[in-house]
């Protein structure tokens, strides 16, 4: 799905006030509905509990109600049951993991129903969505209750029972929302291993999410900010460990609670800022965990607060300026990985060592997959970085001719869309980067990132451990040699003659930089020595050093 | 590969086992709703005695778990996707209950259903 423009909010409250919908306020509702559940898309994401890689529900129901969006996009049919069907072949086209056909199978008996109907009203809209729910019923033998198809079927039955009291559409689409609220509360009751994470159903809080963004568009609601950052409990753990404290943050508190009413969030929220910073709130099921850093002065503020609004059930409280002493500055600073939005393209980088994962992250990789020792990720590590990426357009670079296959198997093991870029080095790899647009074409993208791997060279150095003849060089155990875009050029007595000798059969006099990454078997010292003889010998050169922490190879070189 | 051994003895793991999940699993994805005969002679069987495994089958090669699927799906899904998310529900199903790694599942999808709707 290419790059798409997602809407301002649109003044719904005109739709509220037309008595019958047409197709033009389907499609409105549709966009709404789309953009709500983009807004919240992470907060479905982390309701996933399956270790089945059905991707992210999130990601999935949106990639999904897009593909229907993007057929009626630019139409202007004013019929509604044609528009109906019209989202309906779209979202079948597009749909995405479980979650993802079944919405499209919804869509599918919503279209069935309104058949060639111009408009509909209360008595249509119940029909339709009674149809909805029993096509996406007869999609599956056994239909697992506690699901989205739950959810759609109380969604129908609110309806049902709606039409009873009112046939105005704006209060049954009220209606109908807090039933599937109530119905995604509920989950957890009907299916035990949602209990035993204590979340509630991904894809039926995806439904939810789609339905209350018509509901808030025909309220004037905004919808292009979330409420509230609610995540799953299990997101929200007690005793996080943090890396930096701002003043005023002492003390860690979080408190498990049940409200006795339904929380309002935004003044949850507010009151809580008065108190303290990094505010998160969690939600399980009719339980909320709340978590706050406080100065020592307000540190049992937030329990006395929120006793005030329910039964506390576990309080924590921490103090952090002692837990930062205790931890010491040993610890090396976090990956800083590039955030994806779906519809970006991410790039998943293997390497060999922490210093030139940190190199990647900072040329917007997303995912760094650890090589190791032997320079041998699994198969399964590879896919597990692609899956948890929100985008299902996905680069993959090996950095080494040895995983190229594994790579490969991986990209075939997933529903997204893999490409790998095969970067037979390091220096490859980062040459790459360097072409990166995470917002571009994914097709001229993948090219241009192959184009450059030809642009540089690749020099690698390391000790031979055994004795052989190669490539017309006489190779003994223990001599260091030196490849060249992986044939062995070189083979010396010491590292410094090693280098310089590679540098040579590089033809470096032809290029403008040299930049090296050294391993974590050399000493800085030994380095620094190498490097000036290196400075001395290309004074024109650019020259740079990193430290590359790889295992095995002394030197990675790239030049260009 | 179906067979372990551990101190106390042998644990042998039947392919009529692994076909079993496999049919459960199948079955309970969403999309799917049947599972069919692969060829004519196992279709005329079922009529006789109706087979619980009917529509899988499961192959070891040496240590290598191979799964096949025969599917019916319903009309009006997306088949792909459908396929894919039976692919890995068979395949977490298997390596959950019993252990053992598939490596590779097949999905034939033999026909689809019309549903009529009153």
């Amino acid at each position: 799905m290419s790059d798409f423009d997602f809407p301002a909010t649109m003044d719904g409250r005109q739709l509220a006030n037309e008595e019958l919908l047409d197709g033009q306020g389907l499609k409105a509702l549709i966009e709404a509905g789309m953009t709500w559940l983009k807004t919240n898309q992470q907060t479905v994401n982390a309701l996933n509990v399956f270790p089945v890689p059905d991707g992210d529900t999130g990601t999935n129901m949106l990639l999904t109600i897009q593909a229907a969006y993007i057929e009626i996009a630019k139409s202007g049919e004013k019929n509604i049951g044609k528009m109906a069907h019209a989202i309906a072949q779209g979202a079948l086209m597009g749909a995405r993991g479980n979650s993802g056909v079944i919405l499209s199978q919804l869509f599918r008996g919503f279209a069935r129903s309104l058949d060639s109907f111009d408009t509909m009203d209360a008595a249509r809209l119940i029909k339709a969505l009674a149809e909805a729910r029993n096509t996406a019923y007869k999609g599956v033998v056994r239909p697992v209750e506690g699901t989205i198809l739950t959810v759609a079927k109380d969604t129908a039955l609110a309806a049902e029972t709606s039409l009873a009291i009112t046939d105005d559409m704006n209060i049954i689409l009220e209606r109908i929302v807090a039933a599937a609220d109530e119905s995604v509360k509920h989950t957890p009751e009907l299916l035990p291993i949602l209990k035993q994470a204590g979340v509630v159903d991904s894809g039926g809080k995806g439904l939810f999410y789609i339905l209350e963004g018509m509901l808030r568009y025909l309220k004037g609601l905004p919808l292009e900010t979330a409420l509230t950052t609610v995540q799953p409990l299990s997101a929200v753990s007690v005793g996080e460990t943090i890396e930096s404290i701002e003043p005023g943050q002492d003390y860690e508190v979080v408190i498990d609670f049940r409200p006795i009413q339904p929380l309002n969030f935004e003044i949850f929220y507010s009151d809580l800022s008065e108190m303290g910073t990094s505010i998160q709130v969690g939600e399980g099921e009719g339980m909320y965990r709340m978590h706050i850093h406080v100065p020592t002065e307000k540190r049992y503020q937030p329990i006395d607060y929120t006793m005030g609004l329910g039964t506390i059930t576990k309080v924590s409280i921490e103090n952090l300026v002692a837990q930062m002493e205790n931890q010491g500055s040993t610890q090396p600073p976090k990956l800083q990985l590039t955030a994806v939005e779906p519809g970006q393209i991410a790039v998943v980088a293997i390497s060999p060592g922490i210093g030139i994962s940190r190199i990647f992250a900072s040329l917007g990789a997303a995912a760094i997959v650890e090589g190791g020792q032997t320079m041998n990720p699994s198969t399964e590590e590879i896919l597990h970085a692609v899956e948890n990426l929100l985008t299902d357009k996905v680069i993959v670079l090996p950095d080494n001719k040895n995983i190229i296959l594994a790579a490969q198997t991986a990209a075939s093991m997933t529903v997204k869309k893999v490409i790998i870029v095969p970067s037979k080095s390091v220096p490859q790899g980062l040459s790459a980067m360097l072409r990166l647009d995470p917002n571009g074409d994914f097709d001229r993208v993948v090219k241009e990132m192959t184009q450059a791997l030809g642009d540089v060279e690749t020099g690698e150095v390391t000790i031979a451990t055994r004795s052989v003849e190669i490539n017309g060089v006489n190779v003994k155990e223990g001599e260091v040699i030196a490849l060249h875009n992986g044939l062995v050029v070189n083979s010396a007595s010491n590292l410094e003659d090693a280098c310089l000798g590679l540098l040579e059969k590089a033809h470096t006099e032809d290029h403008e930089r040299i930049t090296l990454f050294y391993g974590d078997n050399i000493s800085k010292n030994e380095v620094n020595t190498i490097v000036d003889r290196i400075r001395a010998a290309y004074p024109h050169h650019e020259i740079e050093l990193h430290e590359g922490d790889q295992p095995h190879y002394q030197f990675i070189i790239a030049i260009e | 590969m179906n067979e372990r051994t551990n101190q106390i003895g042998n644990i042998y793991v039947s392919p009529r086992a692994i076909a079993t999940i496999a049919s459960q699993s199948t079955i309970e994805s969403y999309g799917v709703v049947g599972l069919a005969a692969k060829n004519l002679a196992e279709g005329l069987a079922q009529v006789l005695v109706k087979d619980p495994t009917l529509g899988i089958e499961v192959c070891f090669e040496g240590d290598s778990l191979q799964i096949d699927l025969y599917i019916i799906v319903e009309y009006g899904v997306r088949i792909k996707s459908v396929a894919n998310s039976v692919q890995e529900n068979v395949r977490y199903a298997i390596e959950k209950a019993i252990g053992l790694t598939v490596n590779r599942v097949d999905v034939h999808v033999r026909g689809l259903r019309i549903s009529n709707t009153d």
